[in-house]
């Protein structure tokens, strides 16, 4: 699970060390790394709207 | 990539023969062959091209001179709307969809798209939707004039033009849609043994992405144009405010669709220039799995930045502070791209034919657009930039030098694919040198005006304007006749019997230049290859 979310976060960069993708390929399920996705673009849209509040009180 | 089985192009040449295909007319009304149809596509692109191209230089005809010259504002207005929705709809997504059919089965080693005939409605569909927006030029009350947005309520006061614009816009949608379902469904079940998806050319990949993202956002489009059709015709106030609804919703409903739009016409732009620097930098793409991640994170972002252009219609503090924070980041993934394509040019054999002209073309001056986007991005700036040249600068260094120089590099790198024979190399870059200037001399102006003030979608302006919009106009006349060289290099190549080589790009390694002979037969990989 930790490796899935290291994934999609390296992904979000858009950035991923060939070593890595090698072993991603061959140890994550591309169906959690969907999911794990689709967390992690909700908790961008959360961090962001935290950030808001943040700094827009 | 490598792949083991022989070409299989060659065996089927006796099956054109073993079953009579029609001819003229019919064989393109008929076709279910992945390639006539994109075929059908690209030209249909071409000509809508060159329809939004004269509406664009009579918009530059008008601003060469301040005062009124040669039409009236309410035309002028509908030539801004119509040029918009025609190059949108019209000529970049239709050139796309060209080439993901002839390129996406061959590319994956499919023997054609995984629903033939749904993809011969998917084309024969634009057409009269095309037909619908140019023809709306001549009802009473003259073409959509509300710019390419459709905004209510201005929309819902014009005539019957915007019925017809609303039915193209919905029979347009329609055919993407199930475009975007036959290009998924093919991708996802039709690839060859061997082809798994992290092997497929980023080309593919970013069709794969693109399709996903038009099925998510045209239903939303055709809901808030059905809207206004029925805020017209039946008595509703959604975007009414006389009668309780609000125009300032089909804004967020519009740009919801339109944002994601935007990266329905850049991201296939992506995949073709990966496809192409490789090619002449002969080196493969530096950070192919990076590529598609960040094709990935550019999809899912366009879902959170609609905000970003309509940061002036009086949204709270913190909703312009999460759309401005959301749309930097999209300059994360996409600077991850310029990157990796420019590490793939770093120490390659590199030579520069068209196609890589174009691509390099593209790699600068999309920066640039994507630079003035991150100007933008910031609220307090944009607020004062909002309607302004200055946005029209940046749109159009995204779309034209971005999409359409993509879509040129294309054209010059598979037209050898497509027709067996090699494009006039001195033309090619003759007319890759007067886009590039011309382009630069009609757009980069506009960034100056925009600055000074001159709003966008007026016939005329103040005098201190006189002097970038006289520059601009000659710029756009050079980028628009030198369209015409295009054209012709493209004739005289079918024409010319100039036959080339099977591999005429020794650094290009897909399927179709790797396993296929020029021209690509008819019928191929009707015997899937293995791919290793």
């Amino acid at each position: 699970m930790i490796e899935t979310f290291k994934a999609v976060l390296w992904s979000f960069f858009g950035v991923r060390k060939q070593s890595e993708y090698e072993a991603d390929t061959r140890r994550l399920d591309p169906r959690a790394v969907i999911i794990a996705g689709i967390v992690a673009a909700a908790v961008l849209v959360l961090g962001l709207y935290g950030l808001v509040k943040l700094v827009a009180p | 990539m490598s792949a083991a089985a022989p070409a299989h192009g060659h065996d089927h040449s006796h099956d054109e023969h073993a079953h009579a295909h029609p001819t003229g007319l019919k064989r393109w009304l008929f076709t279910t062959n992945h390639k006539d149809i994109g075929t059908l596509y690209l030209w249909f692109s071409f000509v809508m091209f060159l329809t939004g191209g004269v509406m664009a230089l009579l918009i530059r005809a008008e601003l060469f001179q301040p005062g009124l010259q040669f039409v009236n504002p309410e035309f002028f207005n509908s030539l801004t709307t119509v040029h918009g929705l025609v190059m949108v709809f019209g000529a970049i997504m239709p050139a796309w969809v060209g080439f993901a059919n002839w390129l996406i089965p061959m590319q994956i080693g499919a023997p054609d798209m995984a629903f033939p005939r749904m993809n011969n409605w998917s084309f024969w569909l634009v057409v009269p939707a095309a037909i619908l927006l140019v023809a709306s030029f001549f009802v009473p009350g003259g073409a959509a004039a509300s710019g390419w947005t459709l905004y209510p309520p201005l929309i819902i006061q014009q005539g019957m033009s915007i019925d017809m614009t609303i039915l193209a816009v919905h029979i347009l949608g329609a055919s993407s849609i199930m475009g975007s379902i036959n290009i998924i469904t093919t991708i996802l079940n039709l690839r060859a043994p061997g082809m798994t998806l992290m092997k497929m050319p980023l080309f593919a990949w970013t069709w794969l992405i693109t399709a996903y993202l038009l099925i998510a956002v045209m239903p939303v489009l055709a809901g808030a144009v059905t809207m206004l059709l029925t805020d017209r015709h039946f008595g509703t106030s959604f975007f009414n405010a006389a009668g309780g609804g609000d125009p300032t919703m089909f804004m967020h409903i519009f740009w919801f669709f339109g944002h994601p739009e935007v990266y329905i016409m850049i991201l296939p732009a992506f995949g073709v220039v990966s496809a192409i620097i490789p090619a002449f930098a002969r080196k493969p793409l530096f950070g192919y799995a990076s590529m598609v991640y960040a094709t990935a994170s550019i999809a899912i972002l366009s879902f959170i930045v609609w905000g970003h252009h309509m940061f002036t219609v009086g949204m709270p503090a913190a909703g312009n502070l999460f759309f401005m924070y959301a749309t930097m980041l999209i300059a994360v993934p996409t600077g991850v791209k310029i990157f990796n394509w420019i590490a793939t040019m770093w120490k390659g054999s590199m030579t520069f034919e068209t196609p890589m002209l174009f691509s390099i073309g593209f790699l600068c001056l999309f920066t640039i657009g994507g630079f003035s986007g991150l100007v933008l991005a910031i609220t307090p700036v944009d607020i004062t930039l909002h309607n302004t040249y200055y946005v029209v600068a940046h749109f159009h260094y995204v779309l034209v030098s971005g999409a359409l120089f993509a879509i040129f590099a294309g054209v010059y790198f598979w037209l050898p694919k497509w027709t067996g024979n090699m494009y006039h190399e001195g033309l090619g870059k003759l007319h890759f040198w007067l886009s590039v200037i011309g382009f630069n001399i009609a757009f980069f102006p506009q960034h100056f005006l925009g600055l000074a003030g001159m709003p966008r979608r007026i016939p005329d302006y103040a005098l201190q304007f006189a002097e970038w919009n006289l520059w601009s106009s000659v710029g756009a006349f050079l980028f628009g006749f030198s369209q015409l060289v295009f054209l012709y290099v493209v004739i005289e190549c079918i024409r010319s019997g100039r036959k080339c080589e099977d591999r005429p790009w020794e650094g290009a390694d897909s399927l179709e230049w790797t396993h296929l002979p020029c021209p690509a037969p008819y019928h191929t990989f009707e015997t899937v290859p293995e791919v290793k």
